[in-house]
């Protein structure tokens, strides 16, 4: 049996890198005693993903993990016990059984961000949203990203611009943060993390961000199938 | 609790934040407004050295399994977190609850390497607590210490207010239920201290004071008070099996040094090796018994979700049952893909049948533990290998699939000569040819014998207490007499820093007239030494200069069999007259054979080969 859950990481979790959280699931299916399926050979490991690594410090309201199992249990029964053995913070709020074999990794294209910070100088929101608007609608945006060549490692321009799925300027939350939300592009098939994307438009558009308050969350992950996103569960 | 916001601005900004939020699988948090008694554990390294640590485990659990008392950790912070926190005025924090360090009420410290001495110094710092118990009122935290080197507390007694000597399970109980008492009442830190040191196993350093002679040995140490003891008892369990024992550990978020279950199968050990002080500290040996261990390994497993059971204590080959308990083991868990480990193997085919047994897969490598390169100086130290126990044990090794071999050593031990020294490349070879002798077709694998040589370090209670280390000098014409000796890319040769071994001995074997150098260095930048991109000699050295102190009457100096040394006031139950003896014998060359074979009358009491042999 195969199955596909939705989690959340938040507060001091966001803190703990990818391998830390591969670790973590491993040990609390262990705990939980699921039934999980390890592979074959010298050192097996058990068979689970997690798509689209989360950098360092960002929340997530919704990470998806493939599980494969050895022999079936009901989806809710997996839910409760999973949650009992993941710390409050990790949760897992929605769970299918899947039949389809493309992995989760493989088919996830856009991340949704909310994008959180404070300005040192102080900024009319209309002007800026005017700004934000105007900078996202330019032919290019040039960022240089070290890509990864044999051992080394080496700068490379790249244009993000089609990276860029839309971005909406929500305005100030009542801490006095301005809140943006945005759609990058995420995966094999193209990637621009949300912290690059903020350090060009701070670049650009001369912001005075306050990089120390600089707040980000993946609010949802998704799949395109014809020019159109879904939720892969 | 410290302020949030700041945290979160500085997480942002270090390397590896989680080692500073707590929230783990099996921590515990209370709502610290409701408890009677608030301890904070420290371990003096950072996080990953720490959680790394069994003790920890163990009273961090045993406090907090009382409703009433709440036991939290406390970690040295990494120089990049240090270096935010003081730039945003963030004092140090428990793991738990956040909350100011200085708000406990004891703040326990374990001592398990001198060289985290000046992380103590750090941590009391970042924690706005003055260094000198005496400077300290009510106000502040209790600053309690133990641990292996707690045995000569002395360098350190200027900086606790109490030190625990021996196994903490039921003393640390002790000690927080009389403060408890007393904090009910109308708290006086003095009257508290003088009735905590009627417990047995407690020291508390401001009720003594130390005279000398001219030539700058000890003359006396005696109490400044009535009613405390001369002669401090260690502390000892006697049943491992009804002790408390965790039935949780803390699972961390990141990966640590021994990121596994420990599982400690039994304390003390038979051996004798004359260079090593848990062989003394930790006799008598008592074992747990294997029912009770497979109980607990069930509940450890359960509550972790670990992978691995690694079978923890001094010598975990003499175990008595050791083959049947890696045999259930291995069965019980082996659906629930748990392995079993063993951290430290003897030179003999049996320890070599129980490793096949656990590692049926991969062959990692094998390390052997000789000490000494020759038969005459493996006597000396009591080390009861000998050349043909090696060759049997890699031979089979060889012939059982591995083929990387590892070989400690220890360089600078008593009587050493040239000879004795470059017996370490003679086994090295030895080694490579048992491998390369065998026939082509059978030899398995990528073949590499790796010899380590640390600077040996005289221990407080060991046979070796009155032994003059070697100088730096000596170490290292020594070290590259066998580095310059061995030409072969399949034979290598590691060896430690001889500059920290001269201050471990300094520190290990030192006195309070120690502490000044430890404020001085720490003044002068010194923290985390036991890192060696962070080991600052030079600094160290000036301390000691500036401290008037003469590191080579502590490190470097043959004491007489008659001196007053500074831990003399400790009983660890092995007798003085006992090293001696063993001390004189290593001189000739005599060994002393395992207790297991009869009993040798250390002067343990309580001793279960006491029993059988009497």
């Amino acid at each position: 049996m195969k199955i596909r859950g939705l989690f959340t990481k938040k507060n001091y979790l966001r803190y703990i890198s990818h391998l830390d959280l591969i670790r973590l699931f491993h040990r609390s299916f262990n705990r939980s005693q699921i039934p999980i399926k390890y592979s074959e050979g010298f050192n097996p490991h058990p068979k689970f993903s997690i798509s689209n690594p989360l950098s360092l410090g960002i929340e997530s309201e919704g990470e998806y993990i493939d599980i494969e199992l050895i022999r079936d249990i009901p989806i809710d029964e997996f839910i409760t016990r999973m949650n009992e053995t993941l710390p409050e913070d990790i949760q897992i709020i929605k769970a299918i059984e899947i039949n389809n074999s493309d992995s989760i990794s493989s088919i996830i294209e856009w991340a949704f961000y909310e994008l959180k910070f404070t300005l040192i100088n102080k900024v009319d929101i209309d002007d800026l949203k005017k700004e934000i608007e105007d900078w996202v609608d330019r032919d290019s945006i040039i960022i240089t990203k070290l890509k990864k060549k044999g051992k080394n490692k080496v700068p490379k321009e790249v244009n993000i611009i089609p990276l860029i799925g839309n971005v909406v300027v929500k305005g100030k939350d009542k801490n006095g943060f301005l809140v943006i939300n945005t759609l990058l592009k995420t995966g094999e098939n193209g990637n621009l993390k949300p912290m690059e994307f903020i350090e060009a438009m701070n670049r650009d558009l001369s912001l005075s961000l306050d990089l120390d308050s600089i707040m980000i969350k993946r609010l949802a992950l998704y799949a395109e199938k014809d020019d159109t996103l879904y939720s892969p569960l | 609790m410290i302020n949030q916001l700041k945290l979160d601005r500085v997480l942002k900004r270090v390397e590896k934040p989680a080692r500073y939020i707590g929230m783990e699988q099996n921590s515990i948090k209370k709502d610290l407004n409701n408890m009677s008694v608030k301890f904070a554990f420290s371990f003096p390294d950072v996080y990953e050295v720490g959680m790394s640590h069994l003790g920890m485990h163990i009273l961090y659990n045993l406090i907090n399994n009382d409703k009433n008392y709440a036991c939290e950790r406390v970690f040295a912070p990494w120089i990049d977190m240090e270096e935010e926190m003081r730039k945003e005025g963030i004092p140090l924090f428990s793991l738990e609850n956040k909350e100011e360090v200085s708000n406990f009420d004891f703040l326990g410290f374990t001592l398990q390497y001198e060289m985290s001495y000046t992380n103590i110094l750090n941590i009391l710092d970042l924690s706005n607590i003055p260094f000198k118990a005496k400077e300290r009122d009510e106000n502040y935290p209790l600053i309690i210490a133990g641990g292996p080197c707690a045995y000569n507390p002395e360098p350190l007694a200027d900086f606790f207010d109490i030190f625990v000597i021996g196994e903490g399970e039921e003393v640390t109980l002790e000690l927080i239920k009389l403060y408890e008492k007393h904090k009910s009442g109308n708290y006086n830190k003095e009257v508290y201290l003088k009735e905590a040191a009627q417990i047995q196993g407690i020291y508390v350093p401001c009720f003594y004071d130390v005279s000398y002679n001219d030539d700058g040995t000890i003359k006396e140490m005696f109490p400044l008070v009535d009613d405390v003891p001369r002669i401090i008892n260690k502390r000892m369990v006697k049943d491992l099996d009804t002790m408390f024992t965790p039935e949780k550990m803390i699972v961390p978020f990141i990966d640590t040094v021994h990121d596994r279950i420990t599982m400690e199968i039994f304390r003390g050990c038979t051996h004798g090796c004359r260079f090593c002080q848990a062989g003394i500290i930790y006799r008598p040996i008592r074992e747990k018994s294997h029912d009770r261990l497979m109980e607990i390994a069930e509940k450890l497993v359960d509550s972790t979700g670990y992978e691995t059971i690694s079978l923890s204590s001094l010598s975990s080959c003499d175990y008595s049952s050791l083959l049947l308990l890696t045999k259930n083991l291995i069965e019980k868990f082996e659906e629930r893909k748990v392995g079993v480990s063993l951290p430290s193997l003897r030179l003999d085919s049996f320890s070599i049948d129980v490793l096949k047994e656990i590692e049926k897969v991969r062959k990692s490598g094998l390390t052997f533990a000789p000490e000494a390169g020759s038969q005459r100086l493996r006597d000396v130290i009591n080390k009861g290998v000998s050349e043909g126990d090696l060759i049997n044990a890699v031979s089979y090794a060889f012939k059982e699939g591995w083929s990387r071999i590892k070989l400690y050593f220890m360089i600078g031990l008593p009587t050493e000569t040239d000879e004795d020294v470059l017996g370490i490349k003679e086994l090295s070879y030895l080694v490579k040819d048992l491998f390369f002798n065998r026939p082509k077709e059978e030899r398995i694998g990528n073949f590499k014998v790796t010899a380590s040589a640390s600077c040996f370090v005289p221990k407080p209670f060991t046979p070796f207490q009155w032994v003059g280390q070697d100088t730096i000098d000596e170490f290292m014409r020594k070290i590259y007499l066998v580095k310059d000796s061995i030409r072969d890319n399949k034979v290598s040769f590691n060896y430690h820093d001889a500059d920290l071994s001269y201050l471990e001995a300094i520190f290990a074997r030192g006195d309070r007239r120690l502490s000044k150098v430890l404020i001085r260095a720490w003044e002068k930048g010194c923290k985390y030494d036991g890192w060696s991109e962070h080991f600052k000699f030079e600094f160290w050295l000036e301390a000691l200069e500036e401290s008037n102190i003469d590191g080579a009457f502590y490190a470097n100096r043959f004491r007489e069999i008659d001196e007053v040394l500074p831990w003399d006031f400790i009983n660890p139950g092995v007798s003085k007259s006992y090293l001696a003896k063993e001390y004189n014998k290593s001189l000739k060359g005599d060994t002393t054979k395992d207790c297991r074979l009869g009993c040798r009358a250390c002067g343990i009491q309580d001793c279960s080969m006491w029993g059988v042999f009497n």
